[in-house]
Formats: structure tokens, sequence, C-alpha cells
């Protein structure tokens, strides 16, 4: 099954946030709790973990890229 | 801005979080870690841990390090003490730290409301710990006293910084008055344990630093957490510099080597976090 993993709120007035690295490849495993992308806020950068295991089948997003709260930047293919 | 270094990088995981969130929000409940934009809220909320905000979430100051916002203070909720006392049970809290929004609106600085949660947790989760992480209540003794009288285990009262920049970074505060909070309340309960932090990277020099270590000790402080400055946002005091691991190291011997009997100094340590590390390695000495 296909779920879109989407750019989440760190922060109540955050808008949008900035995917500062990508830690998993298309194709690799994932397993709930690793982090899969970095994204940079003004106090830290938060590595945010996948909430189910599966598969990366996309990235939707480049790394440097702006995108609003809660829009998709990657697909995981799950079980 | 600024490239991060390597160790500020924390772990969030959504649906940690969003299970705290709700209950937080079912019992209309603020949490600094939310308000402050803590870089720690991630791991505490996983850990179904969390620091309570009593009396609002707006502040009556606006100090330039801090990003709880400054508004108008909210009427204070009668409910709320229960309701902290009903949430630190639900999450299954050994250890509770009440903060607040600093209110220079009521005649108490809000020391009842304090007092108040303190004894509803008593009563919801026996055997549970509570410290006060409190505002300076302006020094007032009377409001200071009604804090003491609920006992808490642990009295927290910030300094912040080193005294020669708390006029630019606390406006509303002062170093003397901050440290004769503490002073006064070790006084009066010598059985409370006393605690404080403050922020490096905020533009200050060792040597200011070694003083503010000194002045602090001298007010009989037990416990000393010591934290990186993290800038909440380009309008806020402007971050001096990032003090690596190994001076966070260096600080805690330092306060070690002087007096304080426990120390929590790192970059990302926060005032009350995994502040139950800190009562039980102070209370084993007691």
């Amino acid at each position: 099954m296909e779920k879109e993993l989407t750019m989440p709120k760190l922060r109540p007035e955050m808008e949008s946030g900035v995917l500062c690295a990508w830690l998993k490849e298309e194709g690799d495993v994932v397993s709930a709790g690793e982090p899969i992308y970095e994204i940079e806020t003004d106090k830290v950068v938060n590595q945010i973990e996948a909430t189910e295991s599966g598969v990366l089948k996309k990235q939707l997003i480049e790394e440097g890229d702006t995108v609003p709260v809660s829009s998709p930047v990657a697909i995981l293919e799950t079980k | 801005m600024e490239k991060k270094p390597e160790w500020l990088k924390v772990r969030y995981n959504q649906e940690a979080v969003n299970e705290v969130a709700a209950l937080m929000r079912d019992l209309k409940l603020n949490t600094v870690c939310k308000e402050a934009n803590c870089p720690n809220l991630g791991e505490c909320y996983r850990k179904h841990t969390s620091t309570f905000m009593i009396l609002g979430s707006n502040c009556t100051r606006n100090c330039k390090f801090c990003n709880v916002t400054c508004g108008k203070p909210e009427p204070v909720d009668p409910e709320e003490p229960m309701n902290v006392a009903l949430a630190a049970k639900k999450l299954n809290l050994r250890h509770v730290v009440l903060t607040c929004s600093t209110r220079d609106d009521l005649p108490d600085g809000g020391a009842e409301q304090f007092a108040k949660s303190v004894r509803a947790i008593r009563e919801v989760c026996p055997g549970t710990t509570v410290e006060t992480l409190i505002s300076d209540m302006k020094g007032d003794p009377a409001s200071l006293d009604i804090v003491i009288a609920s006992h808490p285990e642990v009295l927290n009262h910030n300094v912040e910084t080193v005294k020669e920049l708390q006029s630019v970074v606390r406006s509303k505060a002062t170093y003397e008055r901050s440290l004769g909070v503490l002073r006064y309340c070790k006084e009066k309960d010598p059985t409370i344990l006393t605690k404080t932090g403050f922020m490096v990277g905020l533009g200050e020099t060792e040597e200011q630093i070694d003083r503010l270590l000194d002045d602090i000790l001298e007010t009989g402080c037990d416990i000393l957490t010591i934290g990186q400055y993290l800038q909440p946002s380009p309008q806020h005091h402007p971050l001096a510099r990032y003090a690596t691991p190994e001076d966070f190291a260096r600080y805690k011997e330092l306060a070690l080597k002087k007096g304080f009997r426990h120390v929590a100094s790192a970059p990302l340590a926060r005032s009350s976090y995994k502040a139950w590390e800190a009562l039980e390695d102070v209370h084993d000495l007691y």
C-alpha cells in the first residue's frame, strides 16, 4: 500500500519547511522509527522519523526545496 | 542562517507528538515544550513526558531570548490545577515540572495557582515529585511564601544569563532579584532543593560565566542546568556562538568543582530536560 509522507508542522507558526537532506534513498528499506529526512528550523535540524515500516518508493522533492506544511514529500510502500 | 552543528540534530516522530498534543488539548493545558518551541519536544513527547505551563500561554514580559508569546494575559483557569494533575496521571509522570508565563498583572504573580497545582498533584498522583519552575514573581516574599508553603521537592528559577547581559536579554527582570529569589527560598525552607539555569551563546565571556557560577552558588543553590541559546527567530537576540559539547563538559566540571550538587550541561540541556535525573541524583545525597 502506498502512503504519502508529508511535511510536518514542527511549530505552531510554521507554514513551510526546507528539506535539507535525504537520509534514505529511493528503494531503501525503512523501519518505523528510523529517520528518513531532515528539516531545518530556526533552532535545530529535525530528523523526521518514519511512523511505519516500508520501502521508500519515491522522493517527491529535492534537497533544498521549500515545501508547505502537509504537502507530500515522499511515497512509502508499506505492507 | 548559520549552518547548524552536528550536535544540534534532534529526532521527531509525528505520531508520538500527536498523542501528547491531543491530551493537552483535551484538558485545555499548555506546555512550555510547545510554546517555547523546545528542540527536545519530539524526544520528550515520545517518552510521554512534558512540562506544563500554567497561567496561560501569553506572557506579560517580552524577553529577547524567549519564544513564548507576549500578549494580553488570559483569565486564570480554576480547572487548571486539577487538569494538570489528571494529565500527569494519564502520562504516568514520576516527576512533574510546572512552569508558567510571567504574570505581572496578577497580585501574587500566579503563586496561588502554583500552590493549587502542587496540591492537586499530591492528591491525584501520590508519590509523584513536583518541581516548580517559577518566574521571579517580582521578588515579592509574600508570593514566594505561597509557593514555598506548597512544598515542591524542587524550586527552580532561571537566572538565564550572566550579570552583564541581563538588561539586554531580560528587560523586566534583574540579576539581583533572580539571585534573591533563589536565596530567599533556600533560607525560608532549606529542605526544598533549589535549582537554576542559564544559556550560553548570547555573547557572554568565560570570566562572566565564572562569576555567575560563584554568584549562584552563594545563594545556596543545589542544581544547575547549562544549555545552548538557540535563537527562536531573526527578531530575537542574535546568536553569538555555538558552544561545543567539550565546552559544556568543561562548564560542568567547573561548576561541580565549585560545589554544585548536580549539573546538567549540554548543548540541548534545558531547565526541565530529564529533570527527574537531577532530583534522584541529589536526593540520594540528601
